[in-house]
């Protein structure tokens, strides 16, 4: 999958340098001579130097490297954690019998640890390494649990837990040889394993799809906000300095437009997907169970979407910004915008931890300006079929088809309006 | 005889009952630097903008060749707007370049003529420098660049003189004379008429939307009434001229009395009425200055 990605991202690129070219080839003439270029070739031109110029820009190299560091901790760490068990270490003073020794392992095993058994020479010198934390627990002759601070119920911590397990098992084996059972029968019973609990409905979803799922969820809103805000003050810039008339005295609005927004857009998912390889590839070579279970799934949907949100939201900003002049305005049609993001951001945050998503989170999953982050968490919980993917998809384009044409006639009609900020109604009032 | 190229018919443009654009007609021919005057709102940077089509005509039509201008015609047009137009992050010597392709040229073609242009205008050594860096006259140097470097064949130019050093209006004015006498038609606008009067061929005045006073400014010196320089040794407020019929006294400024005669009016009774007044050391008939007619036009 991940050459996939590459492939399309080479794929794209090239596709823009050979129009470059070819424009260069068929416009190599005096530019007097020059015939009407074709509604690409423009397009083509503005998307370059937008993409020149982002990429050239430190906000971009920067934010990248960021969350190239960010993501490859969240791969590295995990693994780090989950190749070094740190062991319970109890300190024994005096002899410990073979049911009690092996109530203490199943025990630790119990709750996900292990343990390390270190000798004390006497029970002062069991307390002193308790205060130093040399070990966790002390075990006195035999009998004595002692620990070096008292756990409390709310305690979560690997050894609180190890030790609540620990005392009610020893319990329980104390109880047994009270009764005079032997050390054998003992053994067996302390061994015993716990009868399995089934439950109606499906329980959360845990490991590689809610992790690939939560990261997916986070980059695309990182990136949505992003890449949306870069559109939002690039257009309100060309207005406010001016230059958009000595470039809509030469190109159509429309063609500005699209070639800036998708200029944007392929570095944008030319950020993403060098992101996605990265983390798949870091994720391989440190063993991480990224990629396993519904993850690879999780993770094209995420593209997919990311692509979406895009797509929908660039108009919308790309308007916004025709309205404004300068950077307070900018600020004040900004906040409107980013509240469905944001609503839909937090929503997908919630539903990824829960056991099985709401109604109302499925019907966010199918309206344009919250599916980007609620359909990537359905397909992560497998609450979607293929068929409603495709359903949200489909909606999605037919919206941001409607959203485009409107956006640009408002940007069409807005962008050459100077002297304040223009009222958006009046621009909607023409623009239909 | 010279071929019209750029026509200007009938152009109205209302802003609510503003009426910036009234039936303006008018017509640029090629070769010719035409000045575009008109006082504060009278409409001239709208016509400008009329013609690449950002501002919505009410009714009217630009033609170049007798062909409505489109997106086609304006690729081959130069335009400096009033309020100059450049990325400012950008650096300058990409950007012309980038301007340049968008007028179609290639990218080799581009990058050359920008650096032609560049080191003609004097601002070749700030080619790696941003827009922002820039003092006002070189970002307008810049500004200039742009318009000029796809090799236009129709040059707007709105206030290009502004706020320049007369370094720098020496430098664009040479710049305009050549490209007009490359065949290029050169429409421009400014409130510096004594720069306007030494570089045009042709002025065009409009008022309210309205065109008031067009023709070559040769053609508008020698209109209306003569006007006569008389210096009379002594004479401190020419009133030998006070009674002399169809003469006017228009100033007295150091000894020269700036006369105003009425087209019926001999310059002989002048001459002895100055003459009787005392030693005539100056009688010269001087053209009608463009401010004059501006004022005359406009007032």
């Amino acid at each position: 999958m991940s050459g996939g990605i590459i492939a399309a991202v080479v794929a794209v690129v090239l596709v823009v340098r050979l129009w470059s070219r070819r424009r260069r080839a068929t416009t190599g003439r005096a530019p007097t001579d020059r015939r009407l270029s074709p509604f690409t070739s423009d397009v083509a031109l503005v998307a370059e130097r937008e993409m020149r110029e982002r990429f050239r820009g430190r906000i971009f190299r920067v934010g990248t490297l960021l969350v190239l560091a960010v993501v490859a901790a969240a791969i590295v760490i995990p693994t780090l954690d989950k190749g070094k068990p740190h062991p319970q270490r109890v300190g024994l003073v005096g002899s410990l019998s073979a049911p009690w020794r092996d109530a203490v392992v199943s025990s630790a095993k119990s709750v996900g640890t292990t343990v390390h058994f270190v000798s004390v020479h006497d029970k002062d010198a069991a307390y002193a390494d308790l205060r130093s934390g040399q070990i966790d627990l002390a075990i006195v002759k035999g009998h004595d649990l002692v620990v070096n601070k008292p756990i409390g119920a709310t305690d979560t911590s690997t050894t609180a837990q190890f030790v609540l397990v620990l005392s009610k098992n020893l319990g329980v084996i104390e109880a047994f040889e009270a009764a005079h059972l032997t050390a054998a029968q003992v053994s067996e019973l302390a061994g015993a394993s716990a009868l399995a609990v089934r439950s109606v409905q499906p329980g959360p979803v845990k490991g590689a799809a809610q992790a690939t799922s939560l990261i997916g969820i986070i980059l695309i809103f990182l990136m949505l906000t992003q890449y949306n805000t870069w559109i939002l003050i690039g257009v309100m810039e060309e207005k406010s300095s001016r230059v958009i008339e000595v470039l809509l005295a030469t190109v159509r609005p429309i063609q500005l437009l699209t070639g800036k927004v998708l200029g944007i857009g392929l570095v944008a998912l030319i950020q993403a997907s060098t992101i996605v390889v990265f983390a798949l590839l870091l994720a391989k070579s440190v063993g991480s169970d990224l990629l396993h279970g519904t993850a690879p799934a999780v993770l094209v949907s995420t593209l997919v979407w990311l692509v979406l949100g895009y797509a929908f939201y660039c108009w919308v900003y790309a308007a916004a910004g025709s309205l404004a002049e300068r950077q307070d305005q900018v600020q004040s049609l900004a906040f409107p915008l980013s509240v469905p993001i944001i609503f839909g951001y937090v929503m997908a945050l919630t539903a990824a931890s829960s056991a099985s998503p709401s109604s109302f989170f499925k019907v966010l999953a199918y309206l344009p300006p919250t599916a980007p982050f609620a359909m990537p968490v359905l397909v992560s919980l497998r609450a979607a079929t293929w068929w409603e993917f495709v359903v949200s998809v489909l909606i999605s384009i037919v919206c941001t088809i409607g959203v485009a044409r409107l956006a640009t006639g408002i940007y069409r009609r807005a962008i050459l309006r100077t002297g304040g900020r223009v009222k958006l109604r009046q621009m909607l009032t023409r623009a239909a | 005889m010279v071929s019209t190229l750029l026509e200007l018919e009938g152009l109205t443009r209302r802003y609510g009952s503003l009426k910036a654009l009234d039936g303006l007609s008018f017509s640029v021919p090629a070769g010719h630097v035409v000045g575009f005057l008109g006082p504060n709102g009278a409409g001239k940077t709208t016509t400008m903008r009329a013609i690449f089509g950002l501002t919505d005509l009410d009714a009217g039509t630009v033609r170049w060749n007798g062909i409505p201008v489109g997106q086609d015609q304006r690729r081959r047009f130069g335009y400096m707007p009033e309020e100059r137009g450049l990325y400012r992050a950008m650096l300058v010597g990409e950007q012309l370049e980038y301007l340049g392709r968008l007028h179609g040229m290639s990218a080799t073609q581009a990058r050359a003529a920008a650096t032609t242009w560049m080191e003609r205008l004097g601002v070749a050594e700030r080619a790696g420098g941003k827009v922002d860096a820039l003092s006002h006259g070189n970002q307008q140097r810049v500004q200039l660049a742009a318009a000029l470097l796809h090799g236009p064949e129709v040059l707007i130019l709105d206030e290009p003189l502004a706020g320049l050093d007369p370094t720098g209006i020496d430098a664009i004015a040479a710049v305009l004379g050549e490209q007009a006498r490359s065949g290029c038609c050169v429409l421009f606008s400014s409130h510096q008429l004594d720069q306007v009067e030494d570089l045009c061929e042709s002025v065009t005045i409009i008022d309210h939307g309205r065109l008031v006073v067009t023709g070559t400014v040769d053609d508008l010196a020698r209109s209306g009434p003569r006007r006569l320089v008389v210096r009379v040794e002594g004479d401190r407020d020419a009133s030998w001229a006070r009674d002399i019929a169809g003469v006017t006294i228009s100033e007295v400024d150091g000894g020269a009395a700036r006369l105003v005669l009425e087209s019926s009016v001999d310059s002989d009774p002048v001459l002895r009425a100055a003459m009787a007044a005392g030693r005539v050391t100056e009688f010269t008939f001087e053209r009608r200055r463009l401010s004059e007619v501006f004022r005359e036009a406009v007032g």
